[in-house]
């Protein structure tokens, strides 16, 4: 079994995502998008019953690859990464054609996601890479349980279902369900041996195109901060006089 | 701009979140056709008004694929020029196939749009609602993901008028079994004219039993932070935020939430938020209409017994 998984490095979350001309503003130094781990442990927990072999797949500016490091500590085979000029600010479709084509030449059979990054959050990727590659799409995963087969469970409207999981297909995993390892030393010194393989732009089948244009991002300060107080043991009867002005009860 | 609305069934009507698109199109005076998917049995989701199709699924199988198909043909056969869906889970899912069939990147998370000839220009929030992104779409077929709440819902009558069809396998569907309908007791997060959320402050899982006891006074509905989710403190359902439900209640109350700007997004259009939180400096503070800076563990009970 060939897996691979999709990490995306993104702007530290810590600080506010800025734009530059009506992109998100990319330092040097970017780190794993937090969603993606839930994707990663998913594709560790095969690996360590069937043996697979995962490969990292990423887009987009690699700067000093912090990121990359991070999903290859937590313990996926290598990484194949493609930085190219064209694929800057990409939209949806065009990350998921170049990921589809990354994917193919991972040969995988499996190829895993979080459910949406936590700064682009378009939340479509994986369902169009499923597109691209003509594979079952098994969305909105939060539980896995391996046993004979493997069995999926994804989140519903109304609650769950169960789905056996396809020999070969693609899966979007929801932020619960899995507890993401953390890489111990050990773990830490062996990704710097990993290989990062550079993936050209012209190695892969490419169709999607820019459909967005930029017009302005507007400031709609929601500052609207109301009163104040600090509790001294009666902020309970203020809150019980606000809610009985605005008739609430 | 010929349109097409992907709706969706909800307790056999329409749901709001179709309600909600459909009532932004009549304000925009656009002519639309509906394509409404689910697996209930004689719904009433019909009009007079506009044509509407049922693609039926089989709840035993993992079928939106073949529903992409099915859509798929109807953009090209009726040259639809603007395609819209909620931002559910079946939305997002048939809207991810549908873009690659049409070649044409959809734009997630829209609150609102302007029709101007052929020129649709939309309107994201970023910033957890501080800043609103504007883009003009410049492909033939353009794509969008509504967010919910976005737009009042359309008060129209509903009837049986509509055509029928149901949705087979095919090799890329999947058997699906152990359907689980989680219990949905007292009011919903949806519709609840009061929420009360808690997040990390609320200390520990077994304080949760405080806002339940809130909620029971004041009939609203539970909500949490995508942090308390992950702790596993709440079924997914609950989460409230980015990547969780948009809710607009009367009042929100955030108990021990310091307002990310992910949770900020999904509830910051309450009518009235009340914030309750221990550190002064919370960024919560910045949108609440009343804010506490206080302990929730000792506020709360204090108001459950004064109510």
């Amino acid at each position: 079994m060939k897996i691979a998984v999709c990490a995306k490095q993104i702007p530290d979350p810590a600080n506010a995502v800025s734009y530059n001309n009506g992109k998100i503003a990319r330092p040097e130094e970017q780190v794993l998008d937090d969603t993606d781990r839930y994707g990663i442990e998913v594709a560790l927990q095969l690996k360590e019953k069937f043996d697979a072999e995962v490969t990292v797949i990423s887009m987009g500016k690699l700067g000093t690859q912090k990121g990359i490091q991070q999903a290859l500590q937590m313990g996926a085979d290598k990484a194949l990464v493609i930085e190219d000029e064209s694929l800057e600010n990409a939209n949806a479709l065009m990350t998921s054609n170049v990921l589809s084509g990354i994917a193919k030449i991972a040969e995988a059979d499996i190829v895993i996601f979080g459910t949406e990054s936590s700064d682009g959050y378009s939340g479509v990727v994986p369902q169009q890479v499923s597109r691209y590659m003509n594979l079952p799409c098994i969305s909105y995963v939060k539980g896995i349980d391996i046993d004979e087969e493997t069995v999926l469970t994804r989140q519903t409207i109304t609650g769950s279902e169960k789905v056996v999981m396809p020999a070969k297909c693609v899966i979007s995993v929801t932020a619960s369900g899995v507890e993401p390892r953390y890489p111990n030393f050990k773990d830490i010194m062996a990704a710097k041996s990993k290989v990062v393989e550079p993936v050209e732009i012209s190695s892969i089948e490419f169709n999607a195109e820019q459909n967005q244009e930029f017009i302005e991002i507007k400031s709609v300060s929601s500052d609207k901060s109301g009163e104040k107080h600090v509790d001294e043991g009666d902020a309970f009867n203020l809150i019980i006089e606000k809610l009985k002005e605005i008739k609430a009860i | 701009m010929k349109s097409l609305i992907i709706g969706e069934v909800s307790n056999g009507s329409l749901s709001s979140g179709t309600l909600e698109i459909i009532s932004k199109l009549n304000s925009e005076g656009v002519d639309f056709s509906v394509i409404t998917i689910g697996s209930e049995q004689d719904p009433q989701i019909g009009s007079d008004a506009f044509e509407n199709t049922y693609l039926q699924l089989n709840p035993d199988e993992l079928s939106l694929s073949v529903v992409a198909d099915e859509i798929n043909e109807v953009i090209n056969t009726n040259s639809v020029e603007l395609v819209l869906a909620s931002s559910t889970y079946v939305g997002r899912d048939i809207v991810g196939f549908l873009s690659v069939d049409q070649n044409s990147s959809p734009v997630s998370n829209v609150i609102d749009f302007t029709i101007d000839n052929s020129s649709l220009t939309t309107t994201n929030s970023i910033d957890g609602g501080e800043s609103e992104y504007i883009t003009k779409i410049t492909s033939n077929v353009k794509i969008l993901i509504i967010r919910p709440k976005s737009f009042e819902p359309a008060d129209i009558e509903l009837n049986t008028n509509f055509t029928s069809k149901t949705i087979d396998k095919n090799e890329l569907t999947s058997p699906v079994h152990d359907i689980f309908i989680e219990e949905k007791t007292g009011p919903q997060l949806e519709d609840s004219k009061i929420v009360i959320s808690a997040g990390r402050g609320m200390v520990d899982v077994e304080n949760l039993k405080l806002i339940e006891d809130l909620a029971t006074k004041l009939n609203a509905a539970i909500g949490g932070t995508r942090a308390i989710v992950d702790a596993g403190w709440m079924p997914y359902s609950q989460q409230v935020g980015q990547t969780g439900k948009t809710v607009k209640p009367d009042v929100y109350i955030a108990c021990g939430i310091s307002g990310a700007t992910q949770h900020q997004v999904g509830m910051k259009d309450s009518k009235y938020i009340i914030a309750i939180n221990k550190d002064e400096e919370a960024p919560i503070f910045q949108i609440a209409d009343l804010g506490v800076v206080g302990d929730t563990l000792s506020v709360i009970p204090k108001l459950v017994e004064n109510l």
